[in-house]
């Protein structure tokens, strides 16, 4: 083999050679960035001792909100503490990044959520690939004199979105949070005289009410926006004791009656969901699936608050307005949910220039870099900042004023299993339970089984 | 054929039939590139209401599309020559000279056609991560990631079962007198084969480069794979793809048109030139063992 | 002296082709079929061997099942349909006089050029439920206010969905494929037949199909071969396996497994079978359509 090998080496340089052309200058893979200092992560000196010489290489996703926001954080990180960025966005960056990091070429800093198709972050929660961040929460924000731990929104950094292994420690940190519950036409409510139901008793009563005119209850983009939703009503029926339950896959949570609940309203939603919903329920055409609302076809549809900049060129029924509501209550009085969608961002155990990333993990709270991102769309998960939203945001992010109650957290990583994607199982047959080809009977089964697989492959 | 007309007209039914269903989608993809962004919600066969030409200009600048397709074009055309000067001598060797490992050789290229490029892909990958630490470790600069050449030879590698058994299939149809006559006329070997056999097997030759011209011209798990620097080459395909990437993003329909009709059209023309030639090349007896 | 010189010759024409394909797919072959014997996820240096471990899991895998039954029922109704009516598409392109024979010829072999990113493209807009070409038609004949064929959404449906576009994709290819073959049957057989009697449906069967039986023989491994293939690209992305995993197939399941489930070891094992599943059904195809080769 070894022979094939070097044979090879010199057949490749022939030709290339031949070619006329070695490919241009290749990205210098850090090479030429200083290492990173071996001492502890500095805590108070972090601000008062730039390094200039040192580069980072920061990978953002590009998301409804935009790519400038980024080029315009990076250079005011740098000319804050004359850390030099090279930036990378990408639409699909586990594409752009994914290869080079199976290289051993990490960046240094990564915005990107978990929750994606390619579960590239699970991944390296998985793999034990993400660095302890948690002394970033003590650092002090860079140009301001505040702690980072001080400028975070409560509760941001306790769920397993952050500290993924539930042992207290830090992973990923909160970016862009997003209220998540249902988005409905405002005007066609108030044309029809309509009230947004409370409760899913009145929910069900609007859904037989709309089907006359017509018009379906409920349509969803891909049956993956069902997390957000799911979550929610795992904390209406049984609170936040049984969420931690039941997304640490608790031995018997799905057999009992919360959960039966849960499972029952999912199912009744299904029966009044738009009938052409599953043929577009991938992300080819989703946005097929988010244009019934648009059009006055469905009335509800679990989403985010990108939805708005997603649909910004979609033509829509006249008269028609954004609004947006948590879940209704399970009960009259009971309290009634939004999920808090958060983005998130973290350093790869495997970067090099660790001390300058947390720095800039730091930097992400200071009243600077949220108005860069403000200014948007993306809200920092910052301590009052939601209060000085304007327009539709201001709407949006003010649903916790007005009663609901904020849902955080998600199911715990585990070991990889074979087979198992638990995703698909829980929010995928959704799309089955709305053609008729699978039962709720089917679909608990199927989840009581993945559930038990993932609790024995659940992280020490 | 004398018999009944309504015979004929069933067939030129039918005929016409699959014609238009090739005629139509196609013609609608050119047809949807000059739509604006917002004609795209709704019925998708609404004919557009003006020639948005700002489309192509998009894709051709802001998205790279000119630059990927010069790319394209070096890749496809590289991994051809190599192609050919590779599998030409081979399959003519194997296919007409008897030697001991002949009959390895020739199962084994089979086998070949069996491995398919999607699971390889990611061992070539990891091959070069370790080729190119090697490489670092001499001191000298990577070379095989995120180099065009590099993924044309691999093109051009992964297509040589295929090739070798389409050229081996119209090889074994000519005649030996005419490289017996050649030898008497003390003509070598390799003269032989390139005065006399490879001007015989020019269909073959041309539907080989028009099937592989598509596969490669296609082609994007391997670039996807192989060119990983966000900032550095990209071949067509693959620069399509980040058009049609929509996830929560605002989708630019118009944009991702234009692209599709730029993949499209240098594969539709080398069609329309070749296309005489494709049938008498495509004689495939199957492998005698 | 002579020998030697062949011998040379053969060496220098045949081991460039050895070495490349060593390289490119012997090796990483042998790679997958190592991989597969290990848990790894993929990012991190910890590969843990496992023996047939993943196997193991493959054959309790429903999702897995279901994606093999899939690919089954795809290469089978694909090249059924496939070759049938590209066979008599071919005849009666060579055999009948029409008008526009090079027209025809030239415009069903053009889906087979067209990137599978545009043949997806064309298929969403054909098969979408409320505004698609296909319903449009279909409405026609049926009652106003019925319920609209989900073609992509119905799971019953949707994997024939799936089928129509890969037959839409190739049957200009084999056509073209079986009319090279048919052109080199003698005119003589067929003015024979003729002063026979029999009739065109007859030499059909009769002649034309076993005369190039050889050949259609041979398509059905790349029948094989490039349906798994085919079936994979489609899906990715026109359904991405959807819905609820009713039109997954053997790599698309590869992928998700080794890509976004962190098993990589586990992704490659589906490779493994996928490999060997090919490569056996080949055989078995090749050992039963045998035929004696017609002399003429």
């Amino acid at each position: 083999m070894k022979k094939f090998v070097s044979i090879f080496l010199v057949l490749a340089l022939m030709i290339s050679s031949f070619a006329g052309c070695a490919k241009k200058d290749e990205t210098n893979t850090g090479a030429n960035a200083t290492p990173a200092a071996t001492s502890e992560p500095a805590k108070e000196e972090a601000t008062e001792t730039p390094k200039p010489d040192v580069t980072i290489k920061v990978a953002a996703i590009e998301t409804a909100y935009g790519a400038d926001m980024w080029t315009k954080v990076c250079a005011a990180f740098t000319a804050k503490t004359g850390i030099k960025v090279e930036l990378t966005t990408d639409k699909s960056l586990e594409d752009v990044i994914g290869a080079g990091m199976k290289a051993g070429d990490y960046p240094d800093v990564v915005h990107l959520a978990t929750g994606r198709p390619a579960a590239l972050t699970e991944t390296l929660i998985k793999e034990n690939g993400l660095e302890d961040i948690t002394d970033v929460l003590s650092m002090t924000v860079p140009g301001e004199d505040k702690k980072v731990s001080d400028k975070i929104a409560g509760g941001f950094t306790e769920s397993s979105l952050t500290n993924p292994y539930n042992d207290g420690k830090t992973y990923m940190a909160p970016m862009f949070y997003s209220p998540c519950g249902l988005f409905f036409n405002k005007g066609l409510f108030a044309e029809k005289g309509w009230t947004v139901p409370t409760t899913w008793d009145e929910m069900w009563e609007l859904g037989d009410k709309a089907k006359a005119d017509g018009i379906a209850l409920f349509a969803y983009p891909t049956a993956g926006y069902f997390d957000a939703f799911f979550y929610a009503l795992l904390y209406e029926v049984g609170g936040a004791d049984f969420f931690q339950k039941a997304t640490t896959y608790a031995d018997g949570i799905w057999d009992t009656a919360e959960a039966n609940k849960a499972f029952d309203i999912v199912e009744k939603l299904a029966s009044y969901t738009e009938k052409s919903v599953p043929s577009n329920a991938n992300n080819d055409n989703y946005l097929k699936n988010q244009q019934l609302i648009l059009d006055n076809k469905a009335l509800f549809m679990p989403n985010g608050t990108w939805v708005v900049g997603e649909m910004k060129d979609a033509p829509r029924a006249d008269g028609f307005e954004w609004g947006f509501t948590a879940l209704p209550a399970i009960a009259k009085g009971g309290d009634a949910y939004s999920y808090t969608w958060f983005e998130q961002l973290w350093v790869p155990a495997a970067a090099e220039n660790k001390d300058a990333a947390k720095q800039f993990v730091a930097y992400m709270y200071s009243d600077e870099a949220a108005q860069i991102f403000a200014e948007s769309g993306a809200i920092q998960p910052i301590v009052g900042f939601a209060d000085k939203l304007e327009g539709d945001n201001k709407m949006f992010y003010s649903i916790y004023d007005n009663g609901a109650k904020a849902a955080l957290g998600s199911f715990a990583a585990t070991d990889p299993v074979e087979g198992v994607n638990f995703a698909d199982t829980v929010f995928g047959t959704v799309n089955s339970l709305v053609s008729g080809d699978k039962t709720k009977a089917q679909w608990i089964e199927l989840v009581k089984k993945d559930s038990d697989l993932l609790r024995a492959a659940l992280k020490q | 054929m004398h018999k009944l007309p309504l015979k004929k007209i069933i067939i030129y039914l039918i005929l016409g039939l699959l014609a238009i269903s090739i005629i139509v989608p196609v013609g609608w993809v050119f047809i949807a590139s000059i739509k604006k962004n917002n004609e795209f919600y709704g019925s998708p066969w609404r004919l557009p209401e003006s020639f948005y030409f700002q489309n192509f200009m998009d894709a051709w600048g802001s998205a790279h599309m000119g630059e990927y397709m010069l790319n394209s074009v070096i890749v496809t055309v590289v991994a051809l020559v190599i192609l050919l000067v590779v599998a030409l001598p081979a399959a003519y060797c194997l296919s007409r000279f008897k030697f001991r490992l002949r009959k390895i050789l020739n199962i084994l290229f089979m086998a070949g056609l069996f491995i398919n490029v999607n699971y390889i892909v990611v061992p070539i990958f990891l091959m070069f991560i370790d080729a190119d630490k090697v490489l670092k470790s001499w001191g000298l600069s990577p070379f095989f990631l995120n180099n065009i050449y590099v993924l044309a030879l691999v093109y051009a590698a992964t297509a040589l079962p295929f090739t070798i058994y389409l050229l081996s299939g119209y090889f074994v149809t000519i005649p030996r007198t005419y490289e017996e006559a050649a030898y008497i006329d003390g003509s070598g070997y390799l003269r032989t084969m390139v005065k006399v056999i490879l001007p015989m097997a020019r269909p073959s030759i041309i539907t080989v480069i028009l099937f592989n011209f598509l596969s490669f011209w296609n082609e994007y798990i391997i670039a996807i794979t192989v060119l990983t620097d966000p900032k550095g080459a990209k071949t067509l395909p693959v620069g399509l793809m980040n058009l049609m990437k929509a996830q929560n993003a605002a989708a630019q329909y118009g944009r991702m048109y234009a692209g599709l009709v730029l993949v499209m059209l240098p594969t539709l023309i080398l069609y329309i030139i070749v296309q005489k030639k494709l049938t008498q090349g495509m004689t495939l007896g199957g492998l005698k063992e | 002296m002579k020998n030697r010189g062949k011998s040379v010759f053969i060496f220098l024409c045949v081991a460039p082709a050895v070495i490349l394909f060593t390289i490119f797919m012997i090796i990483p072959t042998i790679n997958i079929f190592k991989m597969s014997l290990y848990k790894w996820g993929g990012y991190s240096p910890n590969k843990t061997f496992v023996g047939f471990d993943n196997f193991e899991k493959l054959a309790q895998d429903m999702k897995f099942l279901q994606a093999f039954e899939n690919t089954v029922l795809l290469i089978v109704i694909v090249s059924v349909i496939t070759i049938a009516v590209a066979l008599v598409f071919a005849a009666i392109l060579t055999r009948e006089k029409i008008v526009g024979q090079n027209f025809f010829r030239i415009v069903f072999y053009i889906p087979n050029i067209l990137s599978i990113v545009i043949i997806s493209a064309i298929f969403s807009a054909i098969l979408d439920s409320k505004n698609g070409l296909l319903n449009s038609i279909l409405a026609l004949f049926r009652d106003k206010g019925s319920e609209p064929v989900y073609w992509l959404g119905d799971q019953k449906i949707v994997i024939f969905s799936i089928a129509m576009a890969m037959i839409w994709q190739a049957i200009g290819y084999y056509m073209v494929m079986y009319m090279a073959s048919m052109a080199s049957v003698p005119e003589s057989v067929y003015e024979s037949a003729d002063i026979e009697g029999a009739s065109r449906i007859r030499q059909f069967f009769s002649l034309t199909i076993p005369l190039i039986w050889t050949n259609i023989r041979t398509t059905l491994t790349f029948f094989i071969i490039s349906s798994i293939n085919l079936s994979f690209m489609l899906v990715k992305a026109m359904t991405s396996g959807g819905p609820d995993g009713s039109t997954e197939v053997f790599l698309s399941y590869m992928y998700k497994q080794a890509y976004t489930n962190s098993s990589y070891g586990y992704g490659m094992a589906i490779g493994v079978v996928v490999f060997l599943f090919s490569f056996a059904l080949s055989g078995i195809v090749n050992l039963i359509t045998k035929r004696e080769p017609i002399e003429l």
